[in-house]
C-alpha cells in the first residue's frame, strides 16, 4: 500500500512547560513520518513519548507549548488549521486510546452510550443505526455478547474488556491514525495478545497508520514494523522493529538503546547481573 | 535438605465470601533459597504472599516458618523474621511522614534501640545517601522509593522477605538496580525470598524454583532452570511462557 504523501509527517516538534522555575522541554525537536504501518515508539518515563502523542492530537493542556517546523496530516498543515478544522479531524481520522480505559471512560453512562455518542458525533445517523453500529463494533473487538455489553456502566466490565470498549470508540469513527498509549500494560499476557490481534488487523486489513507507545521493548519488537527510542524528549534513533535484538545489527544500535536491552532480565541468557543504565549528556545535544 | 523448609504450606485455602481464590496450595521454600510465584492476575499470588505475611487472616490449611507452625494472628518475633515489599512504591509509603519516620517505626515497634545507628546503617545498605533521611516520598522518584521500602523491611534484620511485584511499576532501567541490589542482599545476609510476578524473565532472573498458579490453583512447580530450557510440563505453563514472548502474527 503505497501513498504519496505519509499519513502523517512531523517536523522538529517541541512541547514545553513553562514554570515559575523554568521551562520544562518535554519534547525537544522530534521528526518522524508515519505510513500505514505499526510505529512504535518507546522510551523510560518522562521521555515524552506520551507528549508527543497527545500534541499530535492537540490535547497538551495549558499552559504547554506546542511548536513545530511541519505537523501535517496528509499534507494538511494541522497548525495553521483552524480549531474547529482540527477538532474534526479529531475523533474522525486520528484518535488515541489511553492506558487505563477504566479512567477514560465516563463512569456514569453505559459503555455502549459512550460508543454511539462517538459514531453520532462525526456521522449523521439515528439513534437507531448508531445501536447497531455500536453492536457490530463490540463484536468486532470481540466481545462476546455485545447487547448484554452494550447496557453495562464502565465499573462493570473487567480491565481487558475495558480497554476493548476503548478502542471500539476509538474506531468506530474509522480514523486512519490511531495513537495508542500503552494500551495494554495494564493487562494480562493473554488479554495483551488479543487487544494486539485486533491492532494488527486494523493495520493490516484496514490501512490505518499505528502508534505504539510502550515502555515494553520485546513487545514492540514483535509487534511493530519500526521502533523510535526516545530519551528525555529526542528520538535516539529510529530503525526496523526486527533489528532491534538482531546481533548483526548492534553495531548499529545507539549506546542507550543498548543500555535498556542491557538492563532486561532474559529467559534465553541469564545474566549473573543485570546492566545499569549510564547516561550521557551528549545524547541531549 | 537436610535442615527444615524455611516456609512450609499446606493445603492453603482462601475464600472471600463466595469466591474461592486459593484452593488447596502447598509448597515449601527451603532456607536460602528463592522462590517464585507466578500467574495471571486473579490466579491468586499475591494473596498467598498476604497470607504468608499475616495480611490476610481468613484462610486454612498450614503455614510453618522455621518448622513453628503459624497461628491465624502473628507475634512480634514473626514480623521480625518476616518481612514484606508491597507492589507499589508510591502508595506503602505514608505521603507525610519522612524517610526517618518510615525506617525509624518498626525499630521502635519492636523495642530496638540504637535507631540513629541503624537508619544510617540501612538507607547505606541499599544505596540511598545519608542525606535522603529526612525527605518526603514526594521527593523522592520511583527506584528510590523502592529502595526505602527494601530499607523498611531488612531494618528489622528478617530471614525471610516477601517480595508482590517489587519492580513492576517500575522503568525498566530502575527495575535492574533495584533486582541487583535484591541480590547483593541476599548473597550478603543470606535471606530467604518469595518474589510474586507476573513478569517470567524476572522470576527466571531471581529466582531457583517458581509455582505456576492459575485461578487459585497450583498448576506446576519447576526448576527456574525448566522455564529457561522451555520445557514446562503443563500447557498452561508453556502457554504462558509463549505469551510473555510477545505478539507473533498468525500464520495468514
Amino acid at each position: 500500500m503505497s501513498n504519496a504523501a505519509p499519513l502523517l509527517d512531523v517536523a522538529n516538534l517541541r512541547v514545553d512547560f513553562p514554570t515559575p522555575t523554568g521551562t520544562v522541554h518535554a519534547v525537544r525537536g522530534l521528526s518522524f513520518t508515519l505510513g500505514r504501518e505499526r510505529l512504535g515508539i518507546v522510551g523510560e518515563s518522562g521521555s515524552g513519548k506520551s507528549m508527543t502523542g497527545r500534541a499530535i492530537l492537540d490535547l497538551i493542556p495549558p499552559p504547554g507549548l506546542v511548536t513545530a517546523d511541519r505537523l501535517a496530516y496528509r499534507g494538511q498543515n494541522l497548525l495553521s488549521m483552524h480549531r474547529t478544522e482540527r477538532r474534526h479531524l479529531r475523533g474522525r481520522r486520528m484518535s488515541m486510546v489511553l492506558q487505563d480505559a477504566k479512567f477514560s471512560l465516563n463512569p456514569v453512562a453505559t459503555v455502549g452510550h459512550q460508543i454511539a455518542e462517538a459514531f453520532r458525533v462525526h456521522h449523521k445517523a439515528n439513534r437507531r443505526e448508531a445501536r447497531e453500529r455500536t453492536l457490530s463494533m463490540l463484536e468486532a473487538v470481540q466481545i462476546r455478547e455485545p447487547a448484554h455489553v452494550y447496557d453495562l456502566y464502565p465499573h462493570e466490565v473487567s480491565g481487558g474488556m475495558g480497554q476493548r470498549v476503548m478502542i471500539a470508540m476509538m474506531l468506530i469513527a474509522e480514523p486512519d491514525i490511531l495513537i495508542a498509549d500503552e494500551p495494554t500494560s495494564a493487562l494480562d499476557v493473554t488479554v495483551q495478545l488479543q487487544i494486539l490481534k485486533i491492532l494488527d488487523d486494523l493495520v493490516t486489513r484496514r490501512g490505518m497508520g499505528l502508534i505504539f507507545i510502550s515502555h515494553d521493548l520485546h513487545l514492540v519488537r514483535s509487534f511493530c514494523d519500526r521502533v523510535m527510542v526516545m530519551y528525555a524528549g529526542k528520538a535516539m534513533e529510529t530503525m526496523p522493529a526486527a533489528e532491534l535484538t538482531d546481533a548483526a545489527a548492534m553495531a548499529r544500535r545507539h549506546a542507550y538503546t543498548l543500555g535498556l536491552l542491557g538492563c532486561l532480565p532474559e529467559l534465553e541468557r541469564p545474566k549473573a547481573k543485570l546492566a545499569t543504565l549510564t547516561r550521557d549528556p551528549e545524547w541531549l545535544k | 535438605m537436610s535442615t527444615q523448609p524455611a516456609i512450609a504450606v499446606s493445603h492453603l485455602d482462601v475464600r472471600f465470601g463466595q469466591a474461592h481464590v486459593v484452593r488447596d496450595v502447598s509448597f515449601h521454600v527451603r532456607d536460602g533459597e528463592s522462590y517464585g510465584i507466578v500467574g495471571e492476575s486473579g490466579s491468586g499470588k499475591s494473596t498467598v504472599l498476604r497470607v504468608l505475611a499475616g495480611l490476610n487472616q481468613d484462610w486454612s490449611g498450614t503455614i510453618d516458618i522455621r518448622g513453628a507452625p503459624q497461628p491465624k494472628r502473628r507475634d512480634k518475633a514473626f514480623h521480625g523474621a518476616v518481612q514484606m515489599v508491597f507492589q507499589d512504591p508510591y502508595g506503602s509509603l505514608h505521603p507525610k511522614k519522612t524517610i526517618d519516620d518510615a525506617l525509624a517505626e518498626p525499630l521502635s515497634i519492636h523495642g530496638i534501640g540504637g535507631t540513629d545507628a541503624r537508619i544510617t546503617r540501612a538507607l547505606d545498605e541499599v544505596g540511598l545517601p545519608r542525606s535522603f533521611r529526612f525527605r518526603y516520598p514526594s521527593q523522592l522518584s520511583g527506584g528510590q522509593r523502592q529502595r526505602v521500602a527494601i530499607a523498611r523491611a531488612l531494618i528489622l534484620e528478617p530471614g525471610i522477605l516477601l517480595l508482590d511485584e517489587p519492580t513492576s511499576a517500575l522503568d525498566v532501567s530502575i527495575q535492574a538496580e533495584v533486582l541487583n541490589l535484591l541480590q547483593a542482599l541476599r548473597v550478603e545476609r543470606g535471606l530467604t525470598y518469595v518474589l510474586v510476578s507476573h513478569n517470567l524473565a524476572v522470576v527466571a532472573h531471581m529466582c531457583e524454583r517458581l509455582l505456576v498458579m492459575q485461578l487459585g490453583r497450583a498448576v506446576e512447580e519447576m526448576q527456574a532452570r525448566t522455564l529457561t530450557a522451555r520445557a514446562p510440563q503443563t500447557e498452561y505453563a508453556r502457554q504462558l511462557l509463549l505469551a510473555s514472548e510477545g505478539f507473533s502474527r498468525p500464520s495468514v
